[in-house]
């Protein structure tokens, strides 16, 4: 039979030999039925003149607009500014960056949109754009922050001393007054820095202290000592430590006689001030007077 | 010359087309509210470009920004089509009669509803809506042929679901 013999038979457009020879075909009474049946289907009711009413409430009136054109306009232009300054407002919030802020004696936790980590130690801050997080990770530091980062694209840590990239890993960067130091311990960190890149691979530091990049020394655990409560170091001057001290503690640090140049090798705890104290003072020969917020730190061979 | 912007022009178009788009778009989504959605649009449309549009090109326009509105409409959607209730002819049909056309009427609608929309488009715009295959090839976009095609291939299928093959 001829191609597309059922849309023809439809309409009428077999000739009377074809249609004879179709007539006699097993599947034809069906097919007649088909088309008997599907002359009674209905679709849903449709009410022109109620479409028509709602379609003159829906459609924007002509005539009349030209009448109310200069009324209309005012309308419109103190709407479209009201619309305008609503959109500006949204954009420019949307758009602010976030941040996080830790005080003295204070740690927090920051979770990235990616699901990457960030803990913050004491007196740090970190800032970055949420709406831009997709297209560019990229964070501001002030301070020190352990960072835990989704594998993915390029992970910018941006401080005033250098910038950090990575892919995917775990390091710490610490960007302190005279004082910036990137630690990596998974992965492969590059630390930009005064226009060199270092590469630093697992298990491995970068300091720079007062402009001069030290030798790295190895950090010998899985994540930053401040993050179990204590602070750790390794030939660093007092005053560095000093400083430290009076973040984690919020205490006022005094000192009289003291070489703060002096190197100073050790852990003391976050926690505990008087230990603090002790761990600090005993192997660097000094002596200590603790008050309320305010620590006296003194020679031990002076008055 | 007739301008659709004229209210009796544009009254009389909608009144002659409304209800294809409506029954249109429903054959294709079996959905009666992006029907009536799609009849609001696309005199709402008609009327807004009506010093463009002249009143012969009038009705393709229609179709064609009913159809557009739904282009990127996810088409996985179950079709479930309802018809009507036609008001019941007394009959003096027996009441066996009565059961088997019943029953050959609920096949005939699950395999409507499950045919390709293209294929129950085209062929209930033709049963129902006694449009010639020019016309919907002109609605659809497409020749002639292809409408021949679908339809054959609609009742094809249909034939075949009923009889259980």
């Amino acid at each position: 039979m001829k191609e597309n013999y059922l849309a023809k038979w439809l309409n009428n457009e077999l000739t009377e030999a074809e249609l004879a020879e179709f007539e006699k075909t097993a599947e034809y009474a069906t097919y007649k039925k088909i088309l008997d049946v599907s002359a009674d289907l209905e679709p849903p009711k449709f009410d022109i003149e109620k479409a028509l009413d709602d379609l003159r409430n829906n459609r924007p009136e002509k005539e009349v607009k030209v009448i109310r054109l200069s009324p209309m306009k005012k309308v419109m232009r103190l709407a479209a500014a009201v619309a305008a300054i609503v959109a500006v407002a949204y954009f420019y919030i949307n758009s602010l960056d976030i941040t996080v802020t830790t005080q003295y004696a204070q740690q927090t936790e920051v979770i990235l949109p990616d699901a990457s980590e960030i803990i913050l130690n004491a007196a740090s801050e970190i800032s970055y754009s949420e709406k831009r997080w997709d297209k560019d990770r990229n964070v501001k530091l002030e301070g020190e922050a352990f960072f835990k980062v989704a594998k993915g694209k390029r992970f910018t840590v941006a401080t005033e001393n250098g910038l950090v990239t990575v892919l995917g890993t775990q390091f710490n960067v610490e960007n302190r007054k005279d004082f910036f130091e990137v630690t990596c311990y998974e992965g492969l960190v590059s630390v930009a820095y005064n226009g060199t890149e270092t590469k630093l691979p697992a298990g491995t530091s970068f300091i720079v202290i007062n402009g001069e990049i030290q030798h790295p020394e190895t950090p010998n655990s899985s994540v930053p000592s401040w993050m179990n409560n204590e602070s750790s170091f390794k030939s660093i001057p007092l005053a560095f430590v000093l400083d430290e001290f009076e973040r984690q503690f919020n205490i006022e640090v005094e000192t009289k006689n003291i070489d703060l140049d002096q190197l100073f090798t050790g852990t003391f705890s976050n926690t505990n001030v008087n230990l603090a104290l002790q761990s600090i003072s005993t192997p660097s020969h000094i002596k200590f007077n603790l008050e309320e917020n305010k620590v006296l730190i003194y020679a031990e061979n002076a008055p | 010359m007739d301008n659709v912007c004229e209210e009796e022009v544009f009254s009389s178009l909608f009144k002659t087309n409304s209800k294809t788009v409506f029954n249109y778009i429903y054959y294709k989504f079996g959905n009666e509210e992006k029907a009536h959605d799609a009849v609001q649009e696309a005199f709402v449309k008609l009327w807004e470009n009506c010093a463009k549009v002249s009143p012969d090109k009038a009705r393709s326009y229609v179709y064609t920004v009913a159809n557009n509105m739904y282009l990127n409409v996810i088409k996985a959607e179950k079709v479930r089509l309802k018809y009507a209730d036609k008001s019941e002819k007394t009959t003096h049909e027996s009441p066996d009669y009565v059961m088997e056309e019943k029953e050959f009427k609920d096949k005939l609608d699950r395999a409507l509803d499950s045919l390709p929309e293209n294929q129950r488009t085209t062929f209930l715009l033709n049963r129902i809506d006694g449009k010639k295959y020019a016309e919907i090839a002109d609605l659809e976009g497409v020749s002639v042929k292809a409408i021949e095609k679908r339809m054959h291939l609609a009742l094809k299928s249909l034939r075949e679901q009923i009889d259980g093959i």
